[in-house]
């Protein structure tokens, strides 16, 4: 380590000493980051977002497809899209890719559509589906040899179209 | 037993005729079905002459032309049709249509009459909810069937039955039909074969002896493997409890797009391969995890896709083999399996 290395890690150690010590003595500064209703909000926004891309996932973008396939074909709640594995190498693609292009591939290759934005909204929303439905799986970058599982949901009745969320049952 | 089994081809379509136009389209395809010979009284155990029966399933075939699914169910008549032993009649569980359209059941049909050998079908949901199988019976005529061949009794019901959650609801036709087409769909709730065909299971095999060899097909699984998909049938532990009698009772059924072999009391189970898609594996444990396929390669169209067929032998054991279009078996499946 150089001097000047060592220099810039004293003064950080520093820093944060100080900061912590202001935090503890004032605790009016350390309040809860978010109130019960704007948690809500968010929750709501978070879902939102799943529901539109799960609508998305079940065909409602005529865009993404030219041949009738919907990504719910393949993968009804999400199942093997194994979001927690990515970025992974994909060997349809031929280089490590994040989630987004795989869904875009499977846009326009099985269902010969026309790919989504990856930054647009529509994008974020599929992706959102699909790690919502699968919360709570371990993060494996790489590891998709084997099929993975979405988050079991039991029950024929499934989740409202129209709901409060995804993933569970009333 | 259908009245139409003791029928000729000729009377057949004498009488399925009158079911309007679109069975006239089915007669001009040459769609063979019910055609499978009847053995009167030849049933039981010892009396089995060995044969070879083939399956396919869950086409799934959409309106627009030269579709994939289109080339993909012809090479699975290509497949049978090279099939040597030939079978000696194909049995299809269901879903030859994606969308329940006419111009869809005609087209499988159309396909599905390039078989060598005489062929039975089943109903599936995307068959059906359309016009709640009404160009389906046009075609196909009676969706519940039984028949002898051989020293085996076989049996054919339609188990994708719901309640009706479209009339209070104020659905259209192609609503009601885009509920059913979502495997994970909120709305549907359980499918089931119920009373109707109940009561007509208990007719059916009522006068058969325990050693009669038992064969039976339905859409959707007589086993509770997951229901949020419908991997299910509601009302087969009473079908089970009908067929409790038996020595040995195999169950085939579509539905599931997958291999998979389940157990239970005197009832194998074998779920099939369709020619359109695979599904997933739901997150279920399997009593017979080996029956699972390997995960189909999404850059191949046609891996985890195929057909299969079934050589029944003399004491009415199966062995049971998957004909898949891609390299998807597992070593222990690649020769076959015994049900």
């Amino acid at each position: 380590m150089t001097n000047n290395n060592r220099m810039n890690v004293a003064m950080g150690l520093i820093t944060s000493v100080a900061l912590f010590g202001l935090l503890a003595a004032n605790p009016a500064a350390a309040r809860e980051p978010f109130t019960k209703a704007e948690l809500e909000a968010q929750q709501k926004a978070l879902l939102d977002q799943v529901n539109h891309g799960r609508d998305l996932w079940h065909g409602t973008l005529p865009s993404m497809t030219t041949n009738g396939l919907a990504c719910g074909n393949c993968h009804p709640d999400a199942a093997a899209s194994n979001p927690q594995t990515f970025p992974k190498y994909q060997a349809n693609l031929g280089k490590v890719a994040p989630l987004r292009d795989m869904i875009n591939w499977c846009i326009m290759a099985p269902q010969m559509g026309k790919a989504l934005d990856v930054n647009g909204d529509d994008m974020i929303a599929m992706e959102a589906y699909a790690f919502y439905m699968h919360r709570g799986k371990k993060i494996e970058p790489g590891l998709a040899t084997e099929q993975t599982k979405p988050v079991v949901v039991k029950s024929g009745r499934g989740f409202p179209w129209k709901g409060s969320g995804v993933g569970y049952d009333k | 037993m259908t009245d139409f089994d003791k029928m000729s081809r000729r009377d057949f379509f004498t009488i399925s005729g009158k079911a309007g136009l679109a069975t006239m389209v089915a007669s001009a395809v040459g769609v063979n079905f019910g055609m499978v010979q009847v053995a009167e009284a030849a049933v039981g155990k010892g009396k089995v002459t060995p044969f070879r029966f083939a399956i396919l399933t869950d086409a799934h075939l959409f309106s627009q032309p030269d579709h994939k699914f289109d080339a993909m169910l012809e090479k699975a008549v290509n497949d049978v049709n090279n099939m040597k032993p030939l079978p000696d009649f194909v049995v299809y569980t269901g879903d030859i249509a994606q969308n329940g359209k006419d111009d869809q059941l005609q087209k499988g049909m159309k396909i599905l009459s390039k078989l060598k050998m005489p062929l039975k079908v089943i109903p599936g949901e995307h068959d059906w909810y359309l016009d709640m199988g009404a160009a389906w019976r046009g075609h196909f005529g009676n969706p519940t069937w039984s028949f002898d061949h051989k020293g085996v009794h076989f049996i054919g019901m339609n188990s994708i039955l719901v309640r009706d959650f479209w009339t209070k609801a104020g659905m259209s036709a192609e609503e009601r039909m885009g509920v059913m087409e979502m495997l994970e769909s909120p709305i549907a709730g359980p499918w089931g074969v119920r009373e109707e065909q109940l009561d007509w299971l208990k007719k059916d095999v009522k006068n058969l002896k325990s050693d009669t060899p038992i064969v039976v097909f339905t859409h959707s699984p007589l086993w509770d493997y997951y229901p949020r998909w419908n991997f299910q049938t509601e009302d087969a532990p009473e079908i089970r409890g009908i067929l409790k009698k038996f020595e040995r009772v195999m169950s085939f059924h579509g539905h599931v797009h997958q291999t998979v072999y389940n157990k239970i009391g005197n009832m194998g189970s074998v779920g099939t391969l369709s020619t359109s898609w695979p599904w997933p594996y739901p997150d279920v444990k399997l009593a017979h995890p080996w029956s699972q396929m390997n995960r189909s390669d999404p850059g191949n169209f046609e891996d985890g896709e195929g057909s299969q067929y079934i050589d029944l032998e003399s004491n009415f054991t199966a062995m049971h083999h998957y004909k898949p279009f891609g390299e998807m078996l597992t070593p222990t499946m690649k020769n076959g399996f015994k049900i």
